[in-house]
């Protein structure tokens, strides 16, 4: 028998009873309906702590920390500690971070007209290049560069404030224009000229200047870092230099033996998948650890349980819609036993028959889980729709590809499933039960 | 040719035993049309049932053109079944939501005949049984004779080698009887089939070439044109032939001895079955 007669004769076979096979598809369309909404909450749920984590930070580095080390014997967190990090497999960057005990202003313009504050991530040389940065003007600065080349946060030029003027001194971003171009700012990183001040807080202390060389803009990213928008990026010891000569100027001493500390590292990794091992040989050494991606696996694991209690909530509507499938389908053969017998008499195999019963079940889950996606993508919407205008932009449903392909398969499955055992008692019918007369 | 030999066919029924056919063998040659006849009761359906494979025997053969059908699997007779042999049912058992063509080309659709290829074959041989104009009714729309015609035409269309029919006039008029009656000997003669039918009506029976006469599972009667087949009657008609020559008191012996010895293997055969 061919297929294409096979299918007809199964369509025909559903068509004759359009009632019943409408309820029965209609059971499959409310279980895959609530299959495929119950896991959309789910994946948009991951998929919104994803986003959620990706804001806080990259999910490739750790912060390496150590605070108040009492004793001498204590690990530090010194320069060598630090390269020794690099020699642990898959990280790709090292770098200690260096925070300023002294106030720094960037200025730029006729008597330091434009001011603003320098928000700095100071790094190793080496580590800026690795770091991943992207850049969006000017370039990244080379290992060969002069000192006091940095690389400006995308948007640090709308935070200088015109210290001139009382009112009206800042330029901001979103003040965009008719077209939606925002406004220029008071300074152009590229072109203009910019000093790094050194200034401490009390009147009398004295100033260290000196010229910066920004290399170029690095595109804002929020998880590399506050400094890449509203800062600026820069060399370790160009930073430690400035104290070092503010201090002198100032007459502060300072013990000149000791090797130098620092609170905080951080160490990147190849890939999210080796953060676990890195960070537990960083604890081994002594250190402190924090890392996005361990906190990101704690509420993966979390979501994965919300996940699966509400796919096994939509499960259970679609274990009714199978029996109601078999229910159906077990209708139709005693229905048919006639027929069925005629059938045999008539030369039809046993296989055919069996596919015919098949096909028919796999119908009715198809049509039901073609209905229910097109109906779970229309209810999708809508409440995203309800979700996006209360929650403002948090999707509440998502049905990736895969959802939908995956409800439609199961579904054919499950009346493929169903149908079974009604289709192996349609091929027992006897060829006799056509000759018997009821 | 159809050939039966010793069959037997038990039914239980709860602890009880009916013996439905008793040690029937027969034979029918390639294209006779062959009425088995009886009351009800008779056996006459079940013996049609085992010639067609629908059911198997409690014991003995059937074989059509050589092939051992009562010993085939269901795999084998529905292969079988598509190739050889056609079959028209007393209640016609058209598919009710196909036209008179698609009932017509239902058996070709299992055989794998593709749907233009069957449905023009099949509109060729309503065409023959006069039911051109009623190719794309449904049977709910056509009288019980025309239905009947859709049935015939499903059995022939095939092109069998036997068609086994299954008291085929049994819900006609007398009518229509008559003429349906009519078509399967003629067409049956013209395509060289092999056609044997059941029915209770010893009048209608007339009408076929060859009539064999049912009771209580056994054949009584076996006639071809009128003239009879079994052996004791040809054995009689022998001896009044030979009565005036000689009188051969030896045949008779010999038949009587037969006799005895199928009686005895009888006992045997219910024997084993306990």
């Amino acid at each position: 028998m061919k297929i294409s007669d096979l299918l007809r004769l199964s369509f025909n076979n559903l068509k004759r009873r359009k009632g019943r096979t409408f309820l029965t598809v209609l059971g499959v369309v409310i279980g895959t309906c609530s299959i495929v909404l119950m896991v959309s909450i789910g994946v948009a749920l991951e998929k919104s702590y994803d986003e959620m984590l990706q804001g806080w930070g990259d999910l490739t580095a750790i912060e390496v920390y150590k605070y108040g080390s009492s004793t001498d014997n204590d690990v530090k967190l010194t320069d060598a500690v630090v390269d020794s990090f690099l020699e642990l497999p898959n990280v790709t960057v090292a770098t200690p971070v260096y925070s300023p005990s002294v106030s720094l202003q960037v200025v730029s313009g006729n008597n330091d007209k434009y001011q603003a504050y320098a928000q700095i991530k100071a790094m190793r040389k080496s580590a800026i290049e690795a770091y991943g940065y992207e850049i969006v003007e000017g370039t990244m600065p080379s290992e060969h560069e002069k000192s006091f080349t940095v690389l400006f946060g995308e948007d640090y030029a709308y935070e200088f404030q015109n210290t001139k003027k009382k009112n009206n001194n800042y330029v901001s971003k979103y003040d965009v224009d008719a077209d939606g171009n925002p406004p220029d700012p008071f300074v152009d990183p590229m072109h203009d000229k910019f000093y790094i001040v050194a200034k401490g807080w009390e009147e009398d202390s004295k100033e260290y200047r000196v010229q910066l060389n920004v290399s170029g803009r690095v595109k804002g990213d929020y998880s590399k870092g506050y400094e890449t928008v509203y800062g600026m990026i820069m060399d370790i010891e160009d930073v430690i230099a400035i104290e070092k000569e503010y201090n002198k100027l100032n007459n502060i001493k300072t013990d000149k033996n000791k090797e130098r500390t620092y609170t905080d590292a951080i160490v990147k990794v190849n890939d999210m998948k080796n953060v676990e091992d890195v960070e537990r040989a960083i604890k081994a050494m002594g250190f402190e650890t924090y890392s996005m991606s361990s906190t990101r696996d704690e509420l993966k694991k979390e979501t994965r349980i919300i996940e699966m209690i509400l796919g096994g909530l939509g499960g259970i509507a679609m274990l009714v819609s199978a029996i109601s499938i078999a229910n159906t389908m077990t209708m139709a053969i005693y229905e048919r036993t006639k027929e069925i017998g005629v059938m045999k008499v008539l030369g039809c195999e046993l296989r055919d028959i069996k596919n015919m019963f098949l096909s028919e079940a796999a119908f009715i889950g198809f049509l039901g889980g073609a209905t229910g996606l097109a109906i779970s993508l229309a209810i999708s919407k809508l409440l995203n729709t309800i979700a996006g205008s209360m929650m403002g932009g948090t999707k509440m449903s998502v049905i990736p590809p895969w959802l939908a392909i995956f409800s439609l398969c199961f579904a054919t499955l499950v009346g493929i499933i169903s149908g079974y055992i009604p289709a192996v008692r349609a091929v027992k019918i006897t060829a006799l039960s056509a000759i018997r007369h009821e | 040719m159809i050939k039966v030999q010793n069959l037997r066919k038990v039914y239980k029924v709860g602890d009880e035993k009916v013996v439905a056919l008793n040690n029937i063998s027969l034979e029918i040659p390639d294209g006779e049309f062959c009425c088995i006849v009886g009351t009800s009761g008779s056996g006459k359906s079940t013996l049609l049932n085992q010639l067609a494979g629908l059911e198997k025997p409690t014991k003995g053969k059937v074989s059509i053109n050589g092939k051992l059908i009562s010993k085939m699997t269901e795999k084998e007779l529905a292969k079988f079944r598509q190739e050889s042999i056609g079959f028209i049912f007393q209640s016609y058992n058209l598919m009710p939501t196909l036209t008179a063509v698609e009932n017509v080309a239902f058996p070709l659709m299992f055989a794998g005949v593709g749907k233009k290829e069957r449905e023009k074959r099949a509109a060729k041989m309503l065409d023959q049984m006069g039911l051109g104009h009623r190719k794309n009714h449904k049977p709910g729309e056509m009288s019980g004779g025309q239905q009947q015609r859709v049935g015939i035409a499903r059995a022939f269309v095939g092109r069998p080698s036997v068609i086994f029919a299954d008291e085929p006039t049994g819900n006609l008029d007398s009518a229509t009887t008559e003429s349906v009656m009519e078509m399967l000997i003629d067409i049956s003669a013209k395509n060289n089939i092999t056609f044997v039918m059941v029915t209770h009506d010893p009048e209608l029976a007339k009408k076929a070439k060859r009539v064999i006469t049912l009771k209580d599972g056994k054949v009584i009667a076996d006639t071809r044109d009128g003239v009879s087949l079994m052996e004791e009657d040809l054995a009689i008609a022998k001896e009044d032939s030979d009565a005036d020559k000689n009188k051969n008191t030896d045949e008779t012996i010999k038949s009587e001895k037969n006799a005895e010895k199928t009686v005895a293997s009888e006992k045997l055969e219910e024997n084993n079955e306990r």
